[in-house]
């Protein structure tokens, strides 16, 4: 490993003491003059036509200040897709989901508020609903769209190589189907916004992942100029992928603080947040391989439908991934993917940890162990015959540039003690393997356009003893502006505890696409080495200037200017900075990154393409309680090729809180309808997120490449979100392994597992 | 979600308390926790007119041993129960029941008693309270009376008290009881709700159980004891077989739905294989 001053090492995050104080504000805990507050009211039907609406009653009560409805506020349409903006401010003529924006209010407190949407009257006409994506596309179901028959969303029809040929020559065909549930991201902090439009200038501050889509979106929406939309990321408690786009808070609000010219705080509770959604797609998959007699896949056919929900949101871009990431991890060359994206009358689904990833993962980890067991083979070793090799393309024309997928393979069967384990285990328990792989940052921004996706700026303050980063780049709780911060300091010589951050801030810091993708570390990383290299040079110019020696001779690390030949320290950062300040001004850096141009020139080609791909294998250990049904998760070892770390502990937690949520997907998440499409778990007591005592003993490692990744700063890869995507599959193989019985759907309850093994036991008879 | 309007009043003595509730020709409600009442008010699942708090009543905090048994103040909290000295040294297995509800934060505030008068069929003390053949004490516009606490639940949300009464606490007689225990299944270790739950009390004679009671929660509009599954016991010498023989008795015995959390097919199976394993860790280690 090369020598790093700075990064590499686990520094306390620069927001820490913040937090654990409280002194840390998130939106909703903002406070503004005269700030009123706001809500929405929501449909209570999964489908129905407005025949009216009376908002006088409401109106009248004291305290009131501003009612509004589709008539106040623009008829265009919005979404995060810029492929399918179908998802208006408030509903027009019908509502399409339990939880639909129909109107909103704004008054001086939240009491008010709550007692004046109830005086909202609105007259429904009820429509007969969608809830099956299976039936959804068949004639004569209702309609969820006008402008979209048969509820098809997205389609998708890809074929790189030969499927058909591959099956042909294949020594085995197989062909399994699984089911993917329905999740919610539950990001523990509520989404609120506070909104204040005056003399012209919009003002946001909100709990987002993406201070610029919204500013962007909002700017659309409301026919203004991006500069005059502000948008301010305060602290924010976790996102997922589900605070990517701008929700109803934020255009509501704006409408509601430009009618009463006032800041408008306004919020979703609980189970608005569950509502919203954005969540994980519910999925059905289908998947056929052909292998050859060692267990090499020829070719691979991926046949799914997901259930979108009502809108768009990020929809088409998780109906891509879904197939897309699939060749990643092992080296085939045919791939055929079928897609159908379905438009119900349920919330909108949209990108959660991982995209569309993780639940084809789990379906494909599941097929590949079921066609290993067919060939008589070890579930590593049908893996590590796969296993994608470094320098390579996928059939989907994915560049792979370091990949220790086969490192990471042998090394998780040497701490997990797998060959001692399998077969050998004691009845009920079982060991189970899989692998993931996932992008460092996409390829593609979410709209078209030709921006950087992510610039920086450093100044060093003026008396040398400090430096500010401003970036766009966002912390939602992962840990980016320290991150970021120990990449600046490394960058331009100088020391972490000297750096302080300004971030996402649309206004006072430079642009950043956000926070997902498993983008920032790579994206924002390079801006952010750009911007320090660039404060080093002008430093070390400076200070040949004061030594009268040449600048090529001098280097600067941990803010000590030293001569690189002798080692012999000759000025310190400090001074050097100052006196920089007084003879030639401002000592500022600046630096942005753009990905090369990347992926082929099919349809979909840009979903999923990225400078540098994550790999990842988990092997987990369960233990199964053969009368109930439930599962103890003994162990999990995780090991991953995130290429250079910045903060080893950060990293860390980055890993458990990954298979965190991946397990909770995998055992015990869904969000669950009736038979009116109303969500009838949208708590946190029924909605059963792992508790810190569901949490196995988790044991990471890191493998690395001879070459450091290319495409990444210092190397580094993605880690945030890699973790998520091996999990479902890796206990699913171990529920088989311990029991001898395949749950093909999520998640893999107890009753599940109870039932299947009651079955097993009634046909054993 | 936000509170409905109410009037709220903290009294100094049981009878202010029992003449407000009394004055309110029912609409209005005690709370003393309020981890169940304030949530069902914000679900706008019940709009009560008052609340009448017991936070000033300090009587209902004891937790105590005389002639009649041990007695509990139906304001004890459930860590209060967890941590109490008494109750450790007298019936664990009424600690180890209140260790498996809710989460810590919640056992801070929830309180014994509403626990019992929330009568909510998943409910985790009423087991093991009536597997210990508990009495309730109420007090009311006609003075105190005690009664058997199987006798309080009538159905979901709803129990035997008269209008006005409050429940002040629990007495769990003196007893020759071997060993008594709850075991709750939930879906996942902590805040959850019962999927099932099973009490069990057994009384021994050597090798022979003399006296047994199975109490199931969850399976039913109300707990219940599985008297067939007991008299299955009566008289026999304890073994693993025997009690699987009473799990299946109180698995024919129960009356489970389907719901969120399991379906009634599961939940019945579940009962089988709890009621065995509570006799089993009753019989042998007593008081758990």
């Amino acid at each position: 490993m090369p020598d790093f001053d700075v990064i590499g090492r686990s520094k306390p995050k620069i927001d820490g003491r913040a937090k654990v104080t409280g002194e840390a504000k998130y939106a909703g805990d903002l406070k503004f003059p005269n700030m009123l507050v706001g809500k929405i009211l929501t449909s209570p039907h999964a489908h129905a036509r407005i025949l009216g609406i009376d908002t006088s009653e409401a109106g009248k009560l004291p305290g009131v200040k501003a009612v509004i409805t589709h008539a106040d506020v623009p008829e265009l349409k919005y979404g995060i897709s810029p492929a399918r903006w179908d998802e208006n401010i408030f509903c027009r003529d019908k509502v399409r989901f339990v939880g639909d924006k129909v109107a909103a209010v704004a008054a001086l407190d939240e009491e008010t508020v709550y007692k004046a949407l109830r005086l909202i009257r609105v007259e429904y006409e009820e429509l007969p609903a969608v809830l099956d994506p299976l039936t959804a596309m068949n004639d004569g179901q209702p309609q969820v769209h006008d402008e979209y028959p048969r509820n098809i969303n997205t389609e998708i029809h890809q074929h790189f190589g030969d499927v058909d040929q591959a099956f042909k020559d294949a020594y085995h065909v197989r062909t399994d189907r699984f089911v993917g549930q329905r999740t919610y991201q539950c990001p523990i902090e509520p989404h609120s916004a506070v909104s204040m439009w005056a003399d012209g200038k919009l003002t946001v501050y909100s709990s987002t992942q993406s201070p610029h889509y919204f500013q962007y979106y909002l700017a659309r929406e409301f026919g203004l100029a991006m500069g005059d939309v502000r948008v301010i990321k305060p602290f924010v408690g976790g996102g997922f992928g589900g605070k990517l786009e701008p929700t109803g808070l934020e255009f509501a609000g704006a409408v509601l603080s430009r009618l009463t010219g006032r800041p408008v705080r306004m919020f979703y509770d609980r189970h608005e947040m569950f509502a919203h959604n954005r969540g994980r797609h519910r999925q059905y998959m289908e998947l056929t391989s052909g292998v050859d007699r060692d267990g090499r896949i020829l070719g691979l056919y991926a046949n799914f439908i997901m259930d979108g929900g009502a809108y768009t949101s990020l929809g088409v871009a998780s109906a891509y991934y879904a197939g897309a990431m699939l060749p990643l991890t092992y080296g085939f060359e045919n791939f055929k993917f079928d897609m159908y994206r379905v438009y119900t009358n349920l919330p909108a689904c949209g990108a959660q940890r991982g995209h569309g990833a993780p639940q084809p993962r789990y379906a494909l980890e599941c097929h590949l162990d079921m066609v290993a067991k067919d060939l008589g083979m070890d579930p590593i070793q049908i893996r590590l015959v796969n296993a994608r090799r470094p320098n390579t393309v996928t059939p989907n024309e994915f560049r792979v540039n370091s990949c220790e997928l086969t490192a990471c393979l042998e090394k998780a069967r040497e701490m997990s003690g797998w060959d001692e384990k399998k077969g050998n285990l004691p009845p009920g328990r079982g060991i189970g393997v899989a692998v993931g792989s996932f992008v460092s940052g996409a390829g593609y921004p979410i709209y078209r356009t030709d921006l950087p996706h992510a610039a920086a700026v450093v100044r060093v303050n003026e008396d040398g003893t400090s430096a500010t980063l401003y970036t766009g780049a966002v912390d939602i709780g992962q840990g980016s502006d320290t991150v970021l911060c120990q990449m600046a300091a490394e960058a331009m010589g100088f020391t972490y505890e000297s750096m302080k951050i300004v971030a996402a801030d649309t206004e006072t810091t430079p642009h950043d696409f956000g926070a997902y993708a498993s983008r920032q570390t790579l994206m924002s990383g390079w801006a952010v080495k750009r911007a320090g290299e660039e404060v080093k040079a002008q430093l070390l110019s400076m200070a040949a200037e004061l030594l009268d020696v040449d600048a090529s001779t001098l280097d600067c690390r941990l803010g000590v200017i030293f001569d690189v030949a002798s080692g012999t320290a000759r000025l310190n950062f400090t001074e050097v900075a100052r006196t920089f300040f007084v003879k030639r001004g401002p000592l500022v850096g600046k630096g942005s990154y753009a990905p090369p141009k990347l992926g082929g020139k099919f349809k979909g080609a840009a979903v999923g393409t990225s400078p540098a791909y994550s790999f990842a294998t988990q092997v987990s250990e369960v233990e199964i309680d053969a009368e109930t049904g439930e599962i103890k998760v003994a162990g999990v070892w995780d090991v991953h090729d995130c290429g250079t770390v910045i903060n080893p502990s950060l990293l860390s937690a980055q890993v458990h809180g990954a298979l965190f949520m991946g397990m909770g997907e995998s055992v015990w998440e869904q969000v669950v309808f009736d038979d009116k499409g109303k969500i009838m778990n949208g708590n946190l007591g029924e909605y059963r997120l792992p508790t810190a005592l569901d949490m196995p003993k988790v044991t990471s490692a890191l493998v690395h490449g001879e070459e450091p990744e290319p495409a990444g700063p210092w190397g580094v890869k993605e880690v945030g979100e890699g973790a998520t995507i091996p999990t479902m599959g890796c206990y699913a193989n171990a529920i088989y392994d311990a029991m001898g019985i395949r749950l093909d759907s999520l998640p893999l309850s107890y009753e599940k597992v109870w039932k299947a093994l009651k079955e097993k036991r009634e046909q054993e008879r | 979600m936000y509170l409905p309007d109410f009037a709220y009043y903290a009294p100094d003595t049981k009878e202010e308390a029992v003449e407000l509730l009394v004055r309110s020709r029912g609409t209005a409600r005690v709370i003393a926790g309020g981890t169940d009442l304030m949530v069902k008010m914000k679900q706008g699942l019940l709009s009560p007119e008052a609340l009448v708090s017991l936070k000033n009543l300090d009587g209902l905090k004891e937790i105590g041993t005389g002639s009649g048994g041990l007695f509990i103040g139906s304001r004890v909290t459930l860590n209060e129960l967890i941590n109490s000295p008494v109750i450790q040294a007298t019936y664990p297995s009424i600690a180890g029941a209140a260790h498996q509800m809710a989460n810590n934060q919640i056992r801070h505030t929830g309180t014994m008693g509403g626990n019992l008068v929330s009568a909510v069929p998943s409910a985790d003390l009423p087991p093991i309270f009536i597997a210990l053949n508990a009495r309730v004490r109420v007090t009311g516009p006609a003075g105190e009376r005690e009664f058997p606490l199987s006798d309080l639940f009538l159905g979901p949300g709803r129990t035997s008290l008269a209008p006005g009464e409050i429940l002040t606490g629990v007495v769990v007689p003196e007893q020759k009881t071997t060993g008594s225990t709850y075991l709750k299944f939930g879906l996942r270790r902590s805040g959850a709700l019962a999927v099932v739950g099973v009490a069990a009390a057994v009384t021994m004679e050597g090798p022979t159980v003399k006296d047994a009671r199975i109490v199931l929660g969850a399976v039913a509009p109300v707990p219940f004891l599985a008297g067939e599954a007991a008299k299955t016991l009566y008289g026999r010498e304890f073994t693993t077989e025997l009690a699987e023989e009473a799990g299946r008795v109180a698995a024919s015995e129960c009356r489970p739905i389907s719901d969120i959390r399991g379906s009634a097919e599961y939940r019945r199976d579940l009962v089988r294989v709890f009621t065995r394993r509570s006799l089993e860790k009753a019989v042998r280690e007593g008081h758990v």
